[in-house]
């Protein structure tokens, strides 16, 4: 790529060699990206008659400034935090999943019939959540496990296969909250699963519940797997180049497979966290997008599991502030959406300009170079 | 004289580098101008600016005294300077007019004059001797002639002045004689030619005038016949370099690697080894010479088992590992210098830490978890031990220029403690000093017993080190022959495919001469 025109000329924007990626630059690149969405739907917030200030108090004050909301931001973020660490794995280790929908439904489905058909019993108290933790990761690990095997031994396209497996997951759900595990009554939904098999409150007199600690704590392991331990050393290496990989004696294939059963069982978790900490019982639809917006908080961790819990909690925070909006100011929150959707956008395209430098002395230089030399030029 | 091309106090800044500091240099027409210099001294960063693909942070270009701007290689073209890539842009579907007039508008509206252009590529082929058909489907031509085809390519769009960038590494000692008369030719028509390479003895064959250039800067420009190979190393790199490596005497040990009638195919399925039988033994150096493409790389991929093989069995120290993983084989001790260094030796995203450790992540732990420390302390030794510079060892390895990327590798596979070391064109793109350390690493590790394959197309490279060379042609072994070599010519030829007079087995026993 050419510089057009004259070389010796300052050019404003001077493109870099190597992005800058300096932990300063990249912050910095994101914030003015978060900043100029929010700005932009400062203008849909305008059409409404509301200040853009107020109203981004508003959204931010219900999650962060009262307890009730924190606790409703801490539910969304639990869920989206667990996809996300298993988009963090399964795609830097080059094995691009995205049926974490399906994963999500698989695991909710799985801890809620156990939740159902557990004998009632003090006996089983302290041990059904183990349980239920080993259950989702099992079916969900091997749920995405089989589309890693189709991909690393058959050669299918794990983008389409884990696309269309999401249906063949929610399809299996409406099934069973339609027929077998439909509880009496007029919707097709379970009973509420027994109580002493709930995830525990946090805060009395919030909806905050354990799950955090269980995305806190798999956020911690996925990054200790990642980058303390010579098996994530493998996967990473696998996820930037495969033939080095191999030339580093490394199994691609079954590495991407076990990248593939982590990530399954992570959106696996994600989805026993919802059941078993929010929803307390199986309907259709119970996944609500989050194993898509669970990959795009990912996307805004840049692939850092020790961003996902934070990203998520603002993420969800987010989504809790424009709820309440919506209560309260009657601004719909297809705007918070929208905002939701320019941010990342931003963020993903402000990449780009970690690509060039500024350079202020063409700012200055119309009055430094007012001399007679320059006119021949 | 006139000055055909001047270059004066040329600047370029990369992030962190000054590429070119105040650079200078004067090409005269119809001369042959050779740039050498290390890797990294800046030579294809100041061709580049020439050729208008980088632009210069200060500094003046003139032709013939006149003041010249770039804006891109569309400007240079129409300056008449156009460039030889090391790697062609070409396109093999195409015919070799087709290739030429590519991006031409050749004829009359929308419509392609190929006969015309065909003709006038006779008449140019004719005149410089460049023996192109233009009819030929550039695919199926040997590498020397698509070289041929980028140059006529240049001299269509009356190119006055050509910059050629490595034009030798990929060819035969046939084809490069070739080339080189090729470029006298056009030197003798007025064209100016400046070639930037590495190897000195081409360039005291080719070159009326010689600039050599460290750190950025130009050191100054010579005429050939005042000066010498000796003198021009020793500007490059600064100190005194031994260009013969002073291989010690040594009895042969165990045999360390046995390959049986091996058979490998390549990704088309393609057969490019073809039932090959060869030995390596404790502190040997067997050379394995051939142009590229006849199966080198298949082969020693087939040794690792990043290939599989088709037939044929492999033995490590007496074991048959024919049916064993690359980490089994690697555990077992082999290791490997690749020719793709960073496609397949490096992970160019991870830090030079990270890469120093690449096919020993679980050597480096403490208990269960990697020590960064380890690797880090691994890096530091491999960068002092084999002068690994231009990056810090926390920055990508990518950041790294080819021939120090290429010097973390051979440190990393010399220093892993394996037995067996498959070494793929290990100076390819590297500088006189450079080659000159690594060829002492190498023999070093054959004094220390380990068997070496060593594989390239440096006959120089070969000679200097191997105690036996194999040549290898259409993936067939031609012959073998026994240090001292005496009959460099043969082994020339059978890297040509033309096989000496008399009857040759396939696979003559050690110690014939073919």
């Amino acid at each position: 790529m050419a510089a057009p025109g004259n070389p010796n000329v300052t050019k404003l924007f001077e493109r870099r060699l190597t992005p800058a990626d300096s932990p300063l630059a990249v912050a910095g690149t994101t914030a003015l990206a978060v900043c100029v969405a929010m700005g932009i739907a400062a203008i849909f917030f305008h059409h409404y008659g509301a200040s853009p200030v107020q109203a981004y108090f508003g959204l931010f004050h219900e999650p962060f400034g009262t307890l009730h909301g924190f606790g409703y931001a801490l539910v969304r973020a639990a869920p989206l935090a667990l996809v996300a660490l298993g988009t963090i794995v399964s795609w830097r280790s080059g094995f691009y999943y995205l049926g974490f929908e399906g994963c999500f439904v698989i695991g909710a489905a799985a801890v809620g019939w156990m939740s159902l058909a557990t004998p009632r019993g003090p006996h089983l108290g302290p041990l059904f959540l183990p349980l239920a933790i080993l259950l989702s990761l099992t079916v969900g690990g091997l749920w995405a496990g089989l589309v890693a095997f189709v991909r690393v031994r058959l050669g299918g396209n794990e983008v389409l296969i884990s696309l269309m497996s999401n249906y063949v997951a929610r399809f299996f759900l409406q099934y069973l909250v339609s027929g077998p595990l439909r509880a009496p009554g007029s919707l097709p939904e379970t009973s509420v699963l027994p109580h002493d098999t709930w995830l525990p409150f946090l805060v009395p007199g919030t909806r905050g519940h354990a799950g955090i600690l269980i995305a806190v704590a798999a956020a911690l392991l996925v990054w200790a797997l990642l980058q303390k331990l010579p098996l994530g050393y493998e996967l990473i290496v696998t996820g930037f180049n495969p033939a080095a990989a191999r030339y580093a004696g490394i199994e691609v294939g079954r590495r991407m497979m076990l990248a593939g059963f982590f990530a399954g069982g992570l959106g696996a978790l994600a989805g026993m966290v919802e059941v078993l900490g929010s929803q307390h019982r199986l309907m259709d639809g119970i996944s609500g997008n989050m194993g898509f917006v669970g990959i795009i908080v990912a996307l805004l961790s840049r692939l850092n599991p020790l961003a996902t819990v934070p990203i998520a909690l603002v993420y969800g925070g987010m989504s809790v502030g424009a709820d309440a909006m919506q209560r309260r100011a009657a601004i719909p929150s297809s705007i918070t959406f929208l905002l939701e959707s320019l941010a990342i956008l931003l963020v993903l395209a402000s990449d780009i300009f970690r690509f060039y430098r500024l350079n202020f002395t063409f700012l200055t230089r119309f009055k430094w170079r007012v001399s007679p030399g320059e006119d021949s030029a | 004289m006139k000055h055909t091309l001047e270059m004066k106090n040329i600047v370029k800044r990369f992030p962190g580098v000054v590429a070119n500091d105040h650079a200078s240099f004067t090409i005269q027409a119809g001369q042959i101008h050779a740039l050498v210099g290390e890797n990294g001294a800046g030579k294809s960063t100041l061709m580049q600016i020439l050729y208008g693909f980088h632009s210069m942070d200060s500094g003046e270009i003139f032709i013939d005294g006149q003041l010249i701007r770039l804006g891109g290689p569309k400007d240079a073209i129409a300056l008449g300077i156009g460039m030889v890539h090391q790697e062609f842009m070409l396109v093999p579907t195409f015919s070799v007019v087709e290739n030429i007039v590519l991006g031409l508008g050749a004829g009359a509206g929308a419509m392609l004059d190929l006969a015309r252009a065909s003709s006038r590529i006779r008449d140019l082929s004719d005149r410089y001797g460049l023996a192109l058909d233009p009819s030929a489907k550039v695919g199926a031509l040997p590498i020397g002639v698509q070289q041929r085809v980028e140059i006529l390519k240049l001299v269509y769009r009356d190119a006055r002045l050509l910059i050629l960038d490595e034009p030798t590494s990929v060819l035969t000692a046939g084809e490069k004689d070739r080339l080189f008369a090729v470029l006298r030719e056009l030197g003798r028509s007025g064209c100016s030619i400046v070639i930037v390479t590495h190897k000195l003895n081409e360039i005291m064959e080719l070159a009326d005038r010689v600039t050599v250039m460290r750190d950025g800067r130009t050191l100054g420009t010579k005429s050939i016949s005042s000066t010498s190979q000796q003198e021009l190393a020793q500007l490059m790199v600064g100190r005194a370099v031994q260009l013969h490596a002073v291989k010690p005497n040594r009895d042969l040990g165990e045999p360390i690697l046995r390959v049986e009638e091996l058979c490998v195919a390549d990704d088309s399925d393609v057969e490019k080894v073809h039932r090959v039988t060869l030995e390596v033994r404790a502190g040997e150096i067997f050379g394995i010479a051939g142009v590229d493409g006849n199966g080198q790389s298949e082969l020693a991929e087939a040794i690792l088992h990043l290939r599989k093989a088709k037939s044929g069995r492999i033995f490590l120290a007496g074991a048959d590992v024919t049916r064993m993983s690359v980490g089994e084989r690697r555990a077992r001790g082999v290791a490997y210098v690749p020719a793709d260094r960073r496609g397949v030796g490096s992970v160019t995203e991870m830090t030079v830490a990270d890469n120093a450790v690449l096919g020993l992540q679980r050597r480096y732990r403490r208990g269960p978890f990697r020590s960064a420390r380890d690797a880090r302390h691994a890096a530091d030794r491999l960068a002092e031990r084999f002068g690994v510079r231009g990056a810090g060892i926390d920055s990508p390895a990518g950041k790294l220029s080819g021939g120090n990327l290429q010097k973390l590798i051979i440190g990393r596979e010399l220093t892993c403690g394996a037995c067996m070391l498959i070494v793929e064109q290990p100076t390819r793109g590297l500088d006189v000093g450079a080659v000159e350390s690594l060829w002492k690493e190498l023999l070093l590790a054959r004094q220390e017993g380990k068997a070496v394959l060593l594989i390239s197309t440096e006959m120089e490279e070969l000679l200097n080190l191997s105690d036996r060379i194999a040549v290898l042609f259409n993936g067939r072994i031609l012959g073998v022959f026994d240090a001292p070599f005496g009959s460099v010519d043969q082994i020339g030829l059978l890297m040509a495919g033309i096989a000496p007079s008399g009857p040759s087995s396939p696979w003559p026993r050690p110690g014939t001469r073919t």
